[in-house]
């Protein structure tokens, strides 16, 4: 179990990031601190994605001459990173807009604490 | 020259999500008839499309001409068809209702407020149409940040509704995410027609089942399936009124139409029968959802909460019947899933009229309704019986079809659930009923409230919907036998 764990460094990260991202979310009542998890949360995923995608001793996918025979092996599979940059996009427009709506809230209420708006709310 | 229209269809609300921002520049009271004008082009065009693919089989669009499993295809068939036209005929609907009771206090905003319900509307055609499962998470985004802009264009109370939906909302794309992830890590492929050749091999794999479970918990809490609807109710009711009836309608529908779609046409209705337990497990949560969120309406005071509720639950009923395994249960579903978007669009504009004009969003204030026009009155009477479940309504046939379904296979607790969730129903539109059409001498009655003008826009709406619950219902066996003909999955 354990040498499972240490050869795998980077899916143990993963794990950490997610469940502390989500930790945070779930326990601090301030708006930022949880846009702060929910961020953790979306970078772990990608983490993860990027670590599917690795591949040692392999090259970029990029054809230099057709002459020689290709060996799908030695080249390394794009498609992950571009996903991961697909989704880096996504999360930080996620962020953008719930940046602009804690904003919106601190106007309206003047505060970023969710119990002292909860409490102006009434 | 066919293909394109699959495309088509999503190309229009996005042109016009573009262009809003630059002709409202200039001219701010062009928004609203240019996105009117597209999504009745839109609707056109899903009909057409529709009656080609009864015609002559289902329509593929390649983006950029790549082939399948390396480029990104997007599939028309029966199933996304028939909810492209749900689609947009009901944004077009909500888009005409919502002229008179727009938020006004937006000034010069009203440009993005048209801009963000355009991209809502291009996101869930986007989810409906493509068949690859990065490309749904992208659109699943897309909508969701569009419907958190829309629930918090208000301010307000709606901020704070808005913010819980975002969180709530990301963690489940995240999830989404992370489960698409373990399925290209065990098959090394997005599309959906070549996972549901590559899965079989791969069905006693765990990566495959972790997958599994993460995309459907994700899509669980973005189409709001209990215990994971929490962020619904608030963000419903607290949205403005205008935008209501669109987001209750349409974005629930999507995401329980992508599980639909990957239960059934990439795992493979006949697959998941025989080695996971996969579509028992929809059926109880189904079940479940079902019969608690028709309690929780019941206890509920505010029109629109208590709507909102009603919604939660028949998401649950929809997926339940979808799930009971046999042909009939799975038209009954879909057929359910159409009137039941036509039903929570009209209940939003029922509960958003009431606010607007009338201030009353409470159970108690509800008799100062009595000042408004029989147009009111009647789709709220007719809704009901939808709701509940009395001939001849559409609501009526969705559920009569998905009972005999579960009677066909012995599901009896899906039955149980069925009438469970009817008496419920019965139980939270009796009390809105008496309020508004019975009780008497209640303080400040309506009876001296003067009569308000319900604007023509409304009248309108209102009353095409009416008639679509009423047509769904008297010709329910058509629409059912075109069910039957087009959109079930092979093996089922």
């Amino acid at each position: 179990m354990l040498e499972a764990l240490y050869s795998r460094p980077n899916f143990v990260t993963f794990i950490i990031l997610f469940l502390w991202g989500f930790y945070i979310m779930v326990t601090h009542h301030n708006l930022i601190k949880k846009l702060i998890g929910m961020y953790l949360v979306q970078t772990s995923v990608l983490l993860f994605f990027v670590t599917t995608g690795a591949k040692t001793g392999s090259t970029v996918p990029i054809l230099l001459s057709t002459a020689t025979e290709i060996d799908p092996a030695t080249y390394a599979n794009p498609l992950p990173h571009v996903l991961v940059l697909t989704a880096i996009v996504v999360s930080v427009a996620t962020l953008g807009v719930s940046l602009a709506l804690t904003l919106a809230i601190y106007r309206q209420y003047g505060s970023l604490e969710e119990d002292e708006i909860l409490g102006r709310m009434e | 020259m066919t293909g394109n229209l699959a495309f088509l269809l999503f190309l229009i609300p996005f042109t016009i999500a573009i262009a809003t921002p630059m002709v409202g520049l200039r001219y701010c009271r062009l928004c609203r008839p240019l996105t009117v004008a597209g999504l009745g082009l839109m609707c056109v065009i899903s009909l057409v499309s529709y009656r080609q693919v009864l015609l002559s089989g289902p329509i593929e669009y390649q983006l950029s001409g790549w082939p399948a499993p390396y480029g990104i295809l997007w599939v028309l068939d029966g199933l996304s068809g028939l909810l492209m036209i749900a689609l947009s005929g009901i944004g077009l609907i909500a888009l005409v209702f919502s002229g008179p009771v727009e938020p006004r206090h937006l000034g010069a905003r009203i440009v993005p407020y048209y801009t963000l319900i355009s991209m809502l509307i291009s996101a869930l055609t986007g989810i409906t149409l493509s068949a690859d499962l990065f490309n749904v998470f992208v659109f699943l985004e897309v909508g969701a940040l569009c419907s958190y802009g829309l629930v918090g264009i208000g301010g307000g109370r709606a901020l704070i509704s808005a913010f819980r939906y975002l969180i709530l909302g990301t963690i489940g794309a995240s999830i989404y995410l992370l489960g698409v992830g373990y399925l290209y890590a065990a098959t090394g492929t997005l599309n959906m027609q070549d996972l549901a050749l590559r899965l079989p091999e791969a069905y006693d794999s765990k990566t495959v089942l972790i997958g599994l479970t993460f995309l459907f918990i994700g899509l669980a809490i973005k189409m709001a399936l209990v215990p994971m609807h929490g962020w619904l109710p608030d963000a419903y009711t607290h949205a403005p009124d205008a935008v209501s009836p669109l987001l209750a309608s349409l974005v629930t529908k999507v995401a329980l139409y992508t599980v639909i779609r990957i239960t059934f046409w990439v795992l493979g209705a006949g697959a998941v029968l025989e080695n996971i337990p996969m579509l028992l497990l929809l059926n109880v949560g189904g079940i479940l959802a079902t019969v608690v969120g028709a309690f929780l309406a019941l206890t509920q005071r505010d029109l629109k909460r208590m709507f909102a509720y009603g919604g939660i639950s028949h998401v649950g009923l929809i997926l339940m019947g979808v799930t009971l395994g046999n042909e009939r249960g799975f038209a009954g579903g879909l057929f359910y899933l159409v009137n039941d978007a036509v039903m929570q669009a009209s209940l939003f504009f029922v509960a958003g009229t009431a606010l607007a004009l009338s201030r009353a969003s409470d159970l108690d204030q509800l008799p100062r309704l009595r000042g408004q026009t029989a147009w009111l009155h009647a789709t709220l009477i007719v809704m009901a019986m939808s709701m509940i479940g009395i001939p001849p309504t559409g609501g009526f046939f969705g559920k009569w079809y998905i009972v005999l379904a579960a009677i066909e296979v012995g599901n009896w607790a899906a039955v149980a659930a069925v009438l469970a969730a009817t008496l419920l129903t019965m139980g939270y539109f009796v009390r809105i009923i008496e309020k508004l059409l019975l009780e008497r001498g209640t303080g400040a009655a309506g009876s001296d409230l003067a009569p308000v003008e319900t604007p023509l826009a409304i009248r309108m709406s209102m009353g095409v919907l009416t008639a679509t619950i009423l047509a769904l219902g008297i010709f329910s066996d058509k629409v059912m036998t075109m069910i039957l003909g087009s959109a079930i999955p092979s093996g089922l």
